[in-house]
């Protein structure tokens, strides 16, 4: 390997510069040989829109849905699993939310400004950073390479967005040289209340967002740099207008210190070693909603501190990642009632009764080219994941005399072939991964689920859940044409979900019922996506997206939160400095409803944006405007997936400017 | 520009360490509106005849509901500890018009050898005040004379409401006391609850020389059984209730046990129904389960309140 090679491989994933968004290829050529399968997104950005929100660009990956709540901090399913199936992390950090409602999925606390790709791995594949069922999402920060010379970089981007008032600044600068780099980031996001298509006002749906990052790296030697980093989050006077409650307060730091070191010959290549530390506070507010007859105050607190450790191996056409993950996570909330007669005592109970998680886990990707068309790619990973309750008494009352701690084996194996004919390409797989119940599934206790109106009560003793995985998939691709299919199906024994308890009574005033989380004795899932592109003139490009989902109980009863038949198509036109895009998006009919966990039938509908941006020189800065429309046609209409049935945005017209410099 | 960097981080870190709203101690919760006793501590002395008499309780108080009391007799001309002798322990309340009635207490007190105390309870069923005060009225044998005193004390009121009490008259026109003897200090937690339950019985014999025990005449009474439904008053909380109670049991020290479950702190009610050894009710009605936000919870016509 060259000098420069190196250094570029060296300085991390992405050599992430301004005025060329992607530079990706040059760096992935020394890159492929030490990340393997990795199915990144490339840019923060989708077809249609430059300016996006983290969600927005999750959205546009085949295999991830949300749970939205309101207008902010979606919930992203991946494989049309929740987030206590996915793994979530931050450069490999873990990161837990602090909110018993999940009104702070992971992804809440970045910006796209501050990362540079998200990996999304799907099934025992991302097994890599701990124990997962569907998957792993991994944000991934930006990281700025070295270079010869003194070099200024930066970017400001800044836009408005009609329906919700939304004003966002979103601005980087990077300074790179032979030894140090530092970058960093801010951003600043204001919205009002969206409307919805039939042009109402939806009511807390309001948010304010601000978040910074800074980085330093240091270049210890010619192969080895040390690199400190650090993500500031805000979110002010947010609305969840699907939930009972809003949000006064949510602050997030994540801080990490890296060593990486490279190897210039041997078997092993690159040791990449991180330790982290990071704490989010979450308090909401009933005030906004002057209707609810109980005030009530949740705050909440989550703090993890860990270690991640990687090397990769090469050796002909041998390669190899081994991951250490280790963390420590104390997750606390509360909730006081206060009494109608405020003179009285409040009333106080943990709904996380101090839960204390540890996990230590050793996991391995490997692949190994046996020619040069097909591929063998397998791995797994074993960890031991490690519960305390502080206040088990909080437990003992619907589970009398369970342990205090319960330690699990978190085993997970899978193995993947890929084989290249021609234009076409396939691969199979299969894998099998134990995971541990979240904090709310083990030692949750009377979490309100404004979904299905249910108090909701963790189990200790759940056991692991299992899951069993086939994939397939067979794609094919010339000069003009390409389209892919995937395939997955899951068998998840011990399904960890609500079920409606015969002892206790509601806590929460609007609630019906308590439920608490026990095991099903298997459930299924299967997820199956078409995604073809086609270049129908030289500059005028199609592409659609076809997604289907069926999850099933033991019952043959429906799983909720499944994604009925949905389809995306866009068309893109460029010519000279001009970009047009429009694209048409909806599901089907929700068929396949769960009563049983508070659906009721989604109606199909259909959603029409159009988009346009032109690019010119600004002095020296390289500029883009972009001005669009998503809802065109101002459809009303909630998604499946919409909590408590809340309607979507009504039409939105967005302006959005971005200079490089 | 490195230093200043780290420096913008280390106080970014100092500024967030720090949380916004402070973590709920959760002990001191639970110490709010609960005060605990631990300690016997004398309540009450006097001298009579060479003798130096005792009464022990915790906290050094009488309070009004359950009180287990440590008496002590010291003969003073040889400062000896007067053990295993016959000792009895009779309460008066005098009220208006100087009627004098009594409550719950154990009449023979039990010699405990090991500490060297007579052992004996007493459930006052009112605070002193300017219209009620309390006597108690000891005798024990010395040289083979029968020596009566009296002594008037002090009942105050009970601010733990975890120890409340209440009297009642029962379906058979009985006389009852039911006494809240623990949780003292209760948790959000499967508590261990005990009570008292007393049974006042009507004179059969005309009196005789004031005070006469066969006119106050308590019981414990034998198997019976007190069912437990604990529910939430506040009207917000919809009369919330708790699972996995345990209803109370006679065990061998003559109280009754069972288990109460808090799922937060606050208000609570606890709803009793008594039945007596053939399952017959005593007293207290069934409490509707229907989820009733808004409303203030039903309550059995048996019932105390408890606070923590
Ligand atoms: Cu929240």
């Amino acid at each position: 390997m060259n000098r420069l090679t190196l250094l570029l491989l060296f300085t991390g994933v992405v050599g992430w510069t301004q005025n060329t968004p992607i530079q990706n290829d040059s760096t992935e050529v020394a890159l492929d040989e030490v990340v393997l399968i990795a199915k990144t997104k490339k840019k923060i950005e989708t077809e249609m829109k430059m300016a996006v929100s983290v969600d927005e660009f999750l959205a546009s990956s085949d295999n991830i849905s949300f749970i939205k709540r309101g207008a902010y901090a979606w919930e992203p399913l991946l494989n049309n699993m929740s987030t206590e199936r996915s793994i979530i992390t931050i450069d490999g950090m873990h990161v837990f939310g602090a909110c018993t409602d999940k009104m702070d999925p992971i992804t809440s606390y970045v910006e796209s400004n501050n990362l540079a790709s998200i990996e999304i791995k799907s099934g025992q594949e991302g097994g890599m950073q701990g124990s997962t069922v569907a998957g792993s999402i991994n944000l991934k920060r930006k990281n700025t390479s070295f270079t010869n010379y003194k070099d200024w970089k930066g970017a400001y981007q800044s836009g408005f967005e009609f329906n919700n008032k939304q004003f966002f600044n979103l601005g980087n600068i990077s300074y790179s040289s032979e030894k140090f780099v530092t970058e960093g980031s801010f951003s600043y996001r204001k919205a009002e209340n969206y409307s919805d298509g039939n042009n109402d006002k939806v009511n807390h749906s309001q948010f304010r967002k601000f978040n910074s990052s800074l980085g330093l790296t240091y270049k210890t030697s010619d192969l080895s740099s040390l690199r400190v980093d650090a993500i500031f989050d805000q979110a002010n006077d947010v609305g969840y207008p699907a939930l009972p409650m809003d949000l006064w307060l949510s602050r997030a730091l994540i801080t990490s210190v890296a060593y990486k070191q490279l190897f210039e010959e041997g078997l092993v290549r690159v040791w990449d070693s991180k330790i982290y530390f990071n704490t989010i506070e979450h308090y909401m507010d009933d005030t906004t909603r002057p209707e609810n007859l109980v005030h009530m105050d949740m705050p909440g607190w989550s703090t993890t501190y860990g270690l991640v450790s990687k090397i990769n191996l090469k050796k002909d056409n041998y390669s190899s990642e081994i991951q250490l993950n280790a963390y420590n996570n104390l997750s606390i909330a509360e909730m006081r009632m206060y009494p109608q007669d405020r003179s009285e005592r409040t009333m106080f109970a943990y709904s996380w009764p101090w839960v204390t998680t540890r996990y230590a886990g050793v996991s391995i990707n490997n692949s190994f080219e046996v020619t040069e068309k097909t591929q063998l790619n397998f791995g797994g990973s074993l960890g031991l994941n490690y519960n305390h309750s502080k206040y088990v008494d909080f437990n003992w009352i619907f589970h009398p005399g369970v342990p205090q701690e319960k330690t699990r084996f978190l085993p997970s194996l899978y193995a993947g072939y890929t084989i290249d004919v021609n234009k076409f390409n396939f691969s199979v797989g299969s894998g099998y991964g134990h995971r541990a119940p979240s904090v709310s599934e083990g030692y949750g206790y009377y979490i309100y689920n404004s979904f299905d109106r249910y108090d909701y009560i963790g189990n200790p003793d759940l056991k692991n859940e299992i899951s069993y995985e086939i994939n397939a998939s067979a794609g094919f691709k010339n000069e003009k044409i390409s389209f892919q299919v995937k395939a997955n199906y899951f068998h998840i024994q011990n399904y960890i979900i609500g079920r409606i308890l015969s002892m206790g009574s509601p806590m929460n005033y609007q609630s019906v019922g308590v439920k608490g989380y026990t095991s099903l004795d298997y459930a299924t899932l299967f997820n199956f996506s078409l995604n073809a592109k086609y270049d129908i003139l030289e500059h005028l490009h199609w592409n659609g997206t076809l997604t289907y989902a069926r999850g099933k109980d033991n019952k043959e009863g429906n799983l909720p939160f499944i994604r009925p038949l949905s389809y995306q198509t866009l068309l893109q036109y460029h010519y000279k400095d001009f970009g047009f895009q429009t694209s048409v998006n909806g599901d089907f009919e929700q068929i396949d409803y769960s009563p049983e966990y508070g659906e009721d039938k989604t109606p199909s509908y259909t959603v029409w944006n159009l988009s346009a941006d032109y690019t010119f020189y600004l002095e020296n800065f390289s500029t883009t405007f972009q001005v669009g429309a998503e809802n065109l046609l101002n459809e009303y209409y909630s998604t499946y997936a919409d909590w408590g049935n809340i309607p979507r945005m009504g039409r939105n017209i967005f302006t959005s400017i971005k200079f490089n410099f | 520009m490195k230093f200043l960097n780290f420096f913008a981080i280390a106080t970014l870190f100092a500024f967030t360490i720090s949380c916004t709203v402070d973590k709920t101690d959760f002990e001191a919760e639970l110490n709010q509106d609960v005060t605990e006793y631990f300690e016997f501590e004398e309540a009450v002395s006097f001298n009579t005849n060479g003798y130096r008499i005792s009464v022990e309780a915790l906290n050094g108080t009488f309070f009004k509901g359950y009180n287990e009391i440590r008496l002590k007799i010291v003969n003073t001309q040889n400062n000896q500890l007067v053990s295993n002798s016959e000792i009895t322990f009779l309460p008066i309340m005098t009220g208006l018009q100087d009627q004098t009635t009594s409550c719950p207490h154990r009449y023979n007190l039990i010699y405990n050898a090991e500490e060297n105390y007579y052992s004996g309870y007493v459930v006052f069923t009112d605070e002193s005040s300017s219209v009620n005060s309390w006597d108690v009225y000891i005798g024990f044998m010395s040289e083979g004379e029968q020596i009566f005193i009296n002594q008037s004390v002090t009942v105050e009121t009970q601010t733990n409401k975890n120890l409340n009490m209440t009297a009642f008259t029962g379906n058979d026109g009985e006389t009852y006391f039911i006494a809240l003897i623990a949780p003292q200090k209760p948790s959000v937690a499967e508590n261990e609850l005990v009570a008292g339950i007393y049974k006042y019985h009507q004179p059969t014999t005309p009196s005789g020389t004031f005070p006469d025990p066969s006119q106050f005449l308590y019981s414990e009474v034998n198997n019976y059984t007190l069912l437990l439904d604990p529910r939430m008053p506040e009207p917000s909380m919809g009369n919330h209730s708790s699972p996995n109670n345990v209803d109370l049991t006679q065990q061998l020290d003559g109280l009754y046990y069972g288990v109460v479950n808090y799922t937060m702190t606050g208000k609570w009610t606890l709803n009793f129904i008594l039945l007596d050894k053939n399952g017959q009710i005593i007293k207290g009605t069934e409490v509707p389960t229907d989820f009733t936000p808004g409303l203030e919870g039903a309550k059995s016509e048996l019932y105390i309140d408890i606070l923590f």
